[in-house]
C-alpha cells in the first residue's frame, strides 16, 4: 500500500506541475474562448453580457471584412510557400556545391531567422518607404521608377510576402541543405555514370528524394504565415483597405480596439480550427512513406 | 576560359546573396549612428556613405536610454526571458522524467493531452488568455508575460526524446544502489542530456526575447515595457518616426541574439529545426 502511494506521489510530483500549468493556460482559455464566443459583451465590463448563441458565428460568415481577413491570410500563406520553396531550394543547391565561404553564407542567410518579427517589420517599413526607402533608392540607381509598396492597394500584400520570403529563406535553406546532405553520394554517381546531366540528376534523383523535406518545409511555412501579426500592426495597420488585414490582427483589433471580444472569440475559434486542420492534413501527408 | 566562367558565376551569386541578406542590416546599423537628415541625404543617391557613417554619433543611443526607457525595457526583457527559460527547463524536464522513467497508468492519456495543444496557434488564444490572466491578477505584470508558456509542449517533446535515448541500465543501477527518483533525475538523467537542455534553453530564450503579440496584449504601463514593445512603439503608425532612434533600438534589441547565434550556431539550427512543427 505504501509502495503504491509512494509511486503515485512520485508521478504527481513529476508530471503534476506541468499538467496543471498546461490545463490552466491552454485548456481553460480554449474552453473560455468557445464559451465567450456565444456572448455579446465589452472587455471593459465583461460581466454585463447578453447571450447570442451562434450569432457571432453567423455575423462572422456574413461580414465581408472577416471574409477578407481570412482570404488575405490564405493568400499570404500561399504566396510565401510558393516563393520560399523554390528560392530556398536554389540557395541550398548552390551552398551544397564546393564553396569556400559556405559556413559564412549559411550564417548570413540564417540571420533573419533569429531576428525578431518586430525588428524585421520595422526594418522593412523603412526599406519599403516610398520616399526615402533603401529599395526605392536602389531602384533609382538601376534607372527604374520608384514604387509605392505598402501605400498601394495592389503592392502592399506582395511587399509583405517579399519581406517574409527574405525572413524565412534562411530557415528553409538550412532544412533543404540537411536534406541534400542526406542523399547518398553513390546514387548521384550512379546517375552520372549512366550519362545523366546535372539537370537530369536534379530532376530525377535529388528532387524526388527531397519530397519529405519539402512537405516538412511547406507545413512550417504555412503555419508561420497563417500566424502573421507584427507586419500588419507595425507596417500597414491592415491596410490599405484591408488588403493586409491578417486574421491575427483582425482578432486583436476586434477585441482590444472595437471592444467586441465575443465576436473576436468566434473568429479565434474558426481560426484555431482552420490552422489545426491544415496542420493535421499536412502532417498526415508528412507521415506517408515516400519510397523510390 | 571554360574553368573561369563557372567560378565567376559562383562569385557573382555569392555577392548577390550577401548583399540581399546583409544590406538591410548594414543600412540599419550604419543609420543608427547618423542624425535624421544624414540618413535621408545618404540615400539620394545610394553610395558607400549609405552603409558607412561619415561622422558617426551615438546621439540616438543616448537619447534612447535617457528619454525612452530602453534600459528599463532591456532589463525587463532579460528578466522575463530568463524566468521563462528556467521555468520551461524545470517543468519540462520533470514531466519528461515522469513520462519516461516512472511507469504509470494513464501516461498515454497525459501524453495525448499534451499532444493536443501542440498545434494550437497562440494568436487564437490571446483574447481568452488575456481575460483569464487578468482574472488571476497578473495583468500588466512581468510574471503574466512568461507564466502561460512555461508548460511548453515543444519542450516536453524535445526532452522526452532525449530521455528515451538514454539507456535505462543507468538508472536501474542507481535504483539498486538505493537512489530515489529525485536523485536519479537530478544526478543521473539531467547531466546526461545537457546538450538537449542547452538547445531548449537557447530556443526558449530566442522565442521569449522576440515575442510580441502576447506582451503587447498583457503589458500596459511603461515601467513594465519590454524591448520589442519599445521598438514597435517608435514606429507606430500615425507618428512621425525618428529613423535614427528606431534603428538604434532595433540594433540594440538584435545584438544579444546575433552574438548568441554566432557562438552557438549549431544548437540554434538544430533547435529551430525541431520547433518547426510547433511554429
Amino acid at each position: 500500500m505504501t509502495r503504491a502511494l509512494r509511486h503515485w506521489a512520485a508521478v504527481i510530483a513529476f508530471v503534476g506541475p506541468f499538467l496543471f500549468m498546461l490545463l490552466m493556460f491552454q485548456y481553460v482559455p480554449v474552453a473560455r474562448m468557445l464559451w465567450d464566443s456565444l456572448w455579446d459583451f465589452a472587455l471593459l465590463n465583461p460581466d454585463k453580457r447578453t447571450f447570442v448563441g451562434l450569432g457571432n458565428y453567423l455575423d462572422l460568415f456574413d461580414d465581408p471584412d472577416r471574409r477578407q481577413a481570412f482570404l488575405v491570410t490564405f493568400g499570404f500563406a500561399a504566396g510565401v510557400v510558393l516563393t520560399v520553396i523554390p528560392v530556398s531550394f536554389l540557395v541550398a543547391v548552390y551552398l551544397n556545391g564546393t564553396l569556400p565561404a559556405r559556413a559564412i553564407v549559411r550564417a548570413v542567410v540564417f540571420l533573419p531567422v533569429v531576428t525578431s518579427a518586430v525588428v524585421i517589420a520595422t526594418m522593412w517599413t523603412f526599406l519599403l518607404d516610398p520616399n526615402n526607402g533603401l529599395i526605392n533608392g536602389a531602384l533609382v540607381i538601376l534607372g527604374l521608377p520608384k514604387l509605392a509598396f505598402l501605400t498601394s492597394k495592389a503592392q502592399a500584400l506582395p511587399s509583405v510576402i517579399g519581406m517574409m520570403l527574405w525572413q524565412q529563406t534562411g530557415f528553409a535553406t538550412v532544412l533543404f541543405l540537411s536534406g541534400l546532405q542526406g542523399i547518398p553520394r553513390d546514387l548521384e554517381d550512379a546517375a552520372r555514370v549512366d550519362g545523366c546531366s546535372a539537370l537530369q540528376r536534379l530532376r530525377h534523383v535529388v528532387i524526388p528524394l527531397l519530397s519529405r523535406t519539402t512537405v516538412f518545409i511547406v507545413v512550417i511555412m504555412t503555419v508561420f504565415s497563417l500566424q502573421a501579426f507584427a507586419p500588419a500592426l507595425i507596417m500597414t495597420s491592415g491596410g490599405p483597405e484591408g488588403t493586409t488585414n491578417f486574421v491575427a490582427f483582425d482578432i486583436y483589433q476586434l477585441a482590444f480596439s472595437l471592444q467586441q471580444p465575443g465576436l473576436a472569440s468566434a473568429v479565434s475559434a474558426v481560426f484555431m480550427a482552420v490552422v489545426m486542420g491544415i496542420s493535421l492534413v499536412q502532417m498526415r501527408l508528412l507521415r506517408t512513406r515516400w519510397t523510390y | 576560359m571554360k574553368r573561369i566562367l563557372p567560378l565567376l558565376g559562383a562569385a557573382v551569386i555569392l555577392v548577390v546573396i550577401l548583399t540581399i541578406f546583409l544590406g538591410p542590416y548594414a543600412w540599419i546599423v550604419a543609420s543608427s549612428f547618423k542624425p535624421q537628415f544624414a540618413i535621408f541625404r545618404d540615400l539620394n543617391p545610394i553610395s558607400w556613405g549609405t552603409f558607412i557613417p561619415a561622422n558617426p554619433t551615438i546621439e540616438n543611443f543616448i537619447h534612447l536610454f535617457a528619454n525612452r526607457g530602453v534600459g528599463r525595457a532591456l532589463i525587463n526583457s532579460a528578466i522575463v526571458s530568463s524566468c521563462q527559460v528556467l521555468g520551461t527547463l524545470f517543468l519540462c524536464s520533470m514531466a519528461a522524467y515522469g513520462l519516461t522513467r516512472i511507469r504509470f497508468k494513464g501516461a498515454g492519456i497525459v501524453f495525448g493531452i499534451v499532444l493536443m495543444t501542440f498545434l494550437l496557434p497562440i494568436e487564437s488564444l490571446m483574447v481568452p488568455l488575456f481575460m483569464h490572466v487578468s482574472k488571476l491578477g497578473m495583468q500588466d505584470t512581468l510574471v503574466g508575460v512568461f507564466i502561460p508558456w512555461i508548460a511548453s509542449p515543444f519542450g516536453l517533446f524535445m526532452l522526452r526524446q532525449a530521455f528515451e535515448d538514454l539507456p535505462r541500465e543507468l538508472d536501474e543501477a542507481a535504483t539498486i544502489d538505493g537512489a530515489g527518483h529525485w536523485r536519479i533525475f537530478w544526478s543521473i538523467v539531467l547531466p546526461n542530456v545537457r546538450t538537449t537542455l542547452a538547445t531548449l534553453a537557447l530556443v526558449t530564450f530566442l522565442f521569449s526575447w522576440n515575442a510580441f503579440l502576447w506582451p503587447l496584449v498583457i503589458i500596459q504601463s511603461p515601467k513594465n515595457q519590454l524591448i520589442q514593445l519599445a521598438i514597435a512603439q517608435s514606429v507606430a503608425i500615425g507618428q512621425l518616426p525618428n529613423w535614427g532612434e528606431t534603428f538604434a533600438g532595433a540594433t540594440i534589441a538584435t545584438i544579444p541574439l546575433i552574438v548568441l547565434f554566432l557562438f552557438l550556431q549549431r544548437y540554434f539550427v538544430r533547435g529551430i529545426a525541431l520547433t518547426g512543427v510547433k511554429g
